[in-house]
C-alpha cells in the first residue's frame, strides 16, 4: 500500500506540445512540498493534475492509492488571487466549504466553525466583509481558511502569496508554517512557487522543475530544522549553498533549452 | 541648463490655461446653485419652447399642441382614469414580464453553462430573437382566447429574447477560477448554478433585464392599440382618436414617468443585488 501522493511517469500535452514530461515524484504523508519553477515550467498544470481540474496524458496519479480522477475534498486548493466567491461575504465563503465537507451539520455550527477558521488566519475582524474590500493578503488569509474548512489532508498551493507584498507574504509563510505545524496529523502540502527562497523556507523537499517541457531536474531534502527562524536561516551558509545549487540547475537548465533552440 | 527648463515651463503655461479655465475649474466656481440649474436648463428650455410654440404657433382652431397650463388641467383631469389604466397595463406587463425574467434566466443560465445546449439552442435563438415582437401580435390575438393573454404572451416573447441571450452570455463568460473554485469545492450542479454561475452572470442579467423592461412598454402600448379597452397605450390612442389633444399629451407624459419610474426602480434592485461589485 503506497500513502502520500504518487506520481508515475506523468505527462500532459496541450494539443501536440508537451508540457510535462515523465513526472515521477512521491509525496509521503505529512511531507511539504515545494515544486520549483521558471514560469513556463508546467508547474501550475501539474498542481491542476494533481487537483484533478485537468486529467494527465499519460502516466499514473495516485493520492493514498485511489487514482485521481477528479476534483476530490482529499485534495483542497489554494490559487493565486481570486479563490473567493466576491458575492458571498467572507464567513459565507468559509461556510460553503464546511457545509460541503461536513453536510450534516446545522448552519448555526457552520457559521460558528467558519469563525473558527478565520480567527486562526487572523481574520475574525473581516468576518462580514466581501472580498473586494479586503487587501490581497487579507483575500489570501481567507482563501487559506476556505481550503483548512475544507479538512482535506492534502493542501495543493498554487503561488498562493504570488501577488502579494513581501511584508505580507513574509507573514501569510510564517502563518502557513504555524498552522501547518501545529496540526494532527500533519498535512500533506504541495506548493508550487517560482521564489527559491520561499521554496527552501517552507518545504521539507524540493522538487525543481525545469522548462519546455516541464520535467523534474532536481530532487533534493531541505535539512533545517524546525521551527524555523526567518532570520537566521537566511543569514545561514547552508541556505546560501543550496540556493546557489538551486540557482546553477536553473541556469544549465535554460542553458541546454538555449542551445537546442 | 536653467534658460529651457524656463522657457518650456512659460510654454507649458500659456497653453494649458485657457482650456482648464473652461473644464473643471469653472463649474467649481458655480457652486451648488449654478451646477442644479444646468442639469435642469434642458427642461426649463423645453417647457419654455413648448409654451412659447403653443401660443404663437399658427395652428388654427385645432389645439395639436395643447399649452403646458392646458395640459397640466388635462392631467389633473384624467388622474383617476390614468391610474385604472395604470393597473390595467400593469397586469398586463407584471406577469409577461416576470415569466420572461424567471425563464430568460433559468433557460439562459442552463444552456450557457452546457456546450451541448449550446449547440442545439443557439442557432435556434439566433433567428429567432431578433424577429420583432410586434409581429406576433395579430396572431396571438387570433389564436389566444383573450386579449389580455395575447397581450401577456407578446410582452412576455419581447422581454424573454434581451434577458435569455444575455443571461447566456453571463453564464458563458463566466471566469475560469470560478469554476475551478467551484470544482474544487464539489459543488452539485444546482449549487454551481445558483450560487455560483447566477451571482457571476447577475451584471449581464441586469443589462438583459433593463432592455426587456423598455420592449415590455413598447410592446404594451402597441399592444393596446390593437384591442385594449383600457390601459396606458389605449389611453393615448383614444382620446387621439377624439382629437383632444391636451389628455393625449398628458397621457404621452404619464407614461413617460411610468415609465422612468419602473426602469429607476429596476436600477436600484440592480445595485443592491450587485453592491459586491467593486
Amino acid at each position: 500500500m503506497s500513502l502520500g501522493l504518487k506520481l508515475e511517469g506523468i505527462g500532459f500535452a496541450y494539443d501536440v506540445t508537451p508540457i510535462l514530461q515523465d513526472i515521477n515524484v512521491h509525496v509521503p504523508v505529512g511531507q511539504f512540498i515545494s515544486l520549483l519553477g521558471a514560469s513556463g515550467s508546467g508547474k501550475s498544470t501539474l498542481l491542476r493534475l494533481v487537483a484533478g481540474l485537468n486529467q494527465p496524458s499519460s502516466g499514473r496519479l495516485a493520492w493514498n492509492g485511489a487514482v485521481v480522477v477528479g476534483p476530490s475534498l482529499e485534495r483542497g486548493v489554494v490559487f493565486q488571487d481570486y479563490a473567493l466567491f466576491p458575492w458571498l461575504s467572507v464567513v459565507d465563503n468559509i461556510e460553503i466549504a464546511i457545509a460541503k465537507a461536513k453536510p450534516k451539520v446545522r448552519k448555526a455550527e457552520r457559521q460558528e466553525e467558519a469563525r473558527e477558521y478565520l480567527r486562526k488566519v487572523g481574520l475574525e475582524a473581516a468576518i462580514g466583509k466581501y472580498p473586494g474590500e479586503l487587501s490581497g493578503g487579507m483575500r489570501q488569509r481567507g482563501a487559506i481558511a476556505r481550503a483548512l474548512a475544507l479538512g482535506s489532508p492534502l493542501l495543493l498551493m498554487d503561488e498562493p502569496f504570488g501577488a502579494l507584498d513581501p511584508v505580507n507574504r513574509a507573514r501569510l509563510q510564517d502563518l502557513l508554517l504555524e498552522i501547518w505545524e501545529q496540526a494532527t496529523p500533519k498535512k500533506t502540502i504541495l506548493f508550487v512557487t517560482h521564489d527559491v527562497d520561499e521554496a527552501l523556507y517552507l518545504g521539507d523537499r524540493l522538487v525543481v522543475l525545469g522548462s519546455s517541457p516541464g520535467r523534474v531536474i532536481a530532487d533534493l531534502a531541505v535539512p533545517f530544522d524546525r521551527p524555523r527562524q526567518r532570520r537566521s536561516l537566511f543569514g545561514s551558509e547552508a541556505l546560501h549553498a543550496l540556493r546557489e545549487q538551486v540557482a546553477e540547475t536553473l541556469a544549465e537548465d535554460t542553458l541546454q533549452r538555449l542551445k537546442a533552440a | 541648463m536653467s534658460e529651457p527648463i524656463a522657457l518650456a515651463t512659460q510654454e507649458l503655461s500659456v497653453i494649458p490655461v485657457p482650456f482648464e479655465s473652461t473644464g473643471p475649474g469653472r463649474s467649481a466656481k458655480l457652486g451648488w446653485l449654478g451646477r442644479a440649474l444646468e442639469s435642469v436648463a434642458v427642461w426649463i428650455g423645453l417647457l419654455l419652447a413648448w409654451y412659447l410654440g403653443s401660443i404663437y404657433l399658427p395652428l388654427g382652431d385645432n389645439p395639436l399642441l395643447p399649452s403646458p397650463v392646458l395640459t397640466a388641467h388635462a392631467l389633473w383631469e384624467s388622474l383617476p382614469e390614468l391610474w385604472t389604466g395604470t393597473l390595467s397595463s400593469f397586469s398586463i406587463l407584471l406577469p409577461g414580464f416576470t415569466v420572461a425574467s424567471v425563464l430568460g434566466i433559468v433557460a439562459g443560465l442552463t444552456v450557457g453553462t452546457s456546450p451541448r445546449l449550446q449547440r442545439i439552442f443557439l442557432p435556434f435563438a439566433k433567428v429567432a430573437g431578433p424577429v420583432p415582437p410586434t409581429v406576433y401580435i395579430p396572431y396571438a390575438i387570433a389564436i389566444l382566447p383573450t386579449f389580455k393573454l395575447s397581450a401577456i404572451f407578446v410582452v412576455f416573447i419581447g422581454a424573454f429574447w434581451p434577458i435569455f441571450q444575455n443571461a447566456v452570455s453571463g453564464a458563458h463568460s463566466l471566469e475560469q477560477r470560478y469554476r475551478d473554485n467551484a470544482r474544487i469545492l464539489g459543488l452539485t450542479r444546482f449549487e454551481y448554478q445558483r450560487r455560483v454561475v447566477l451571482p457571476a452572470a447577475l451584471p449581464h442579467i441586469f443589462s438583459g433585464m433593463a432592455v426587456g423592461l423598455a420592449f415590455s412598454f413598447i410592446l404594451l402600448t402597441v399592444a393596446e392599440l390593437f384591442g385594449a379597452n383600457a390601459g396606458l397605450g389605449r389611453f393615448v390612442q383614444y382620446y387621439a382618436d377624439f382629437a383632444d389633444y391636451p389628455k393625449m399629451v398628458a397621457g404621452i407624459l404619464y407614461t413617460g414617468l411610468v415609465t422612468f419610474v419602473s426602469m429607476t426602480l429596476l436600477d436600484r434592485v440592480r445595485r443592491r443585488a450587485l453592491f459586491w461589485l467593486k
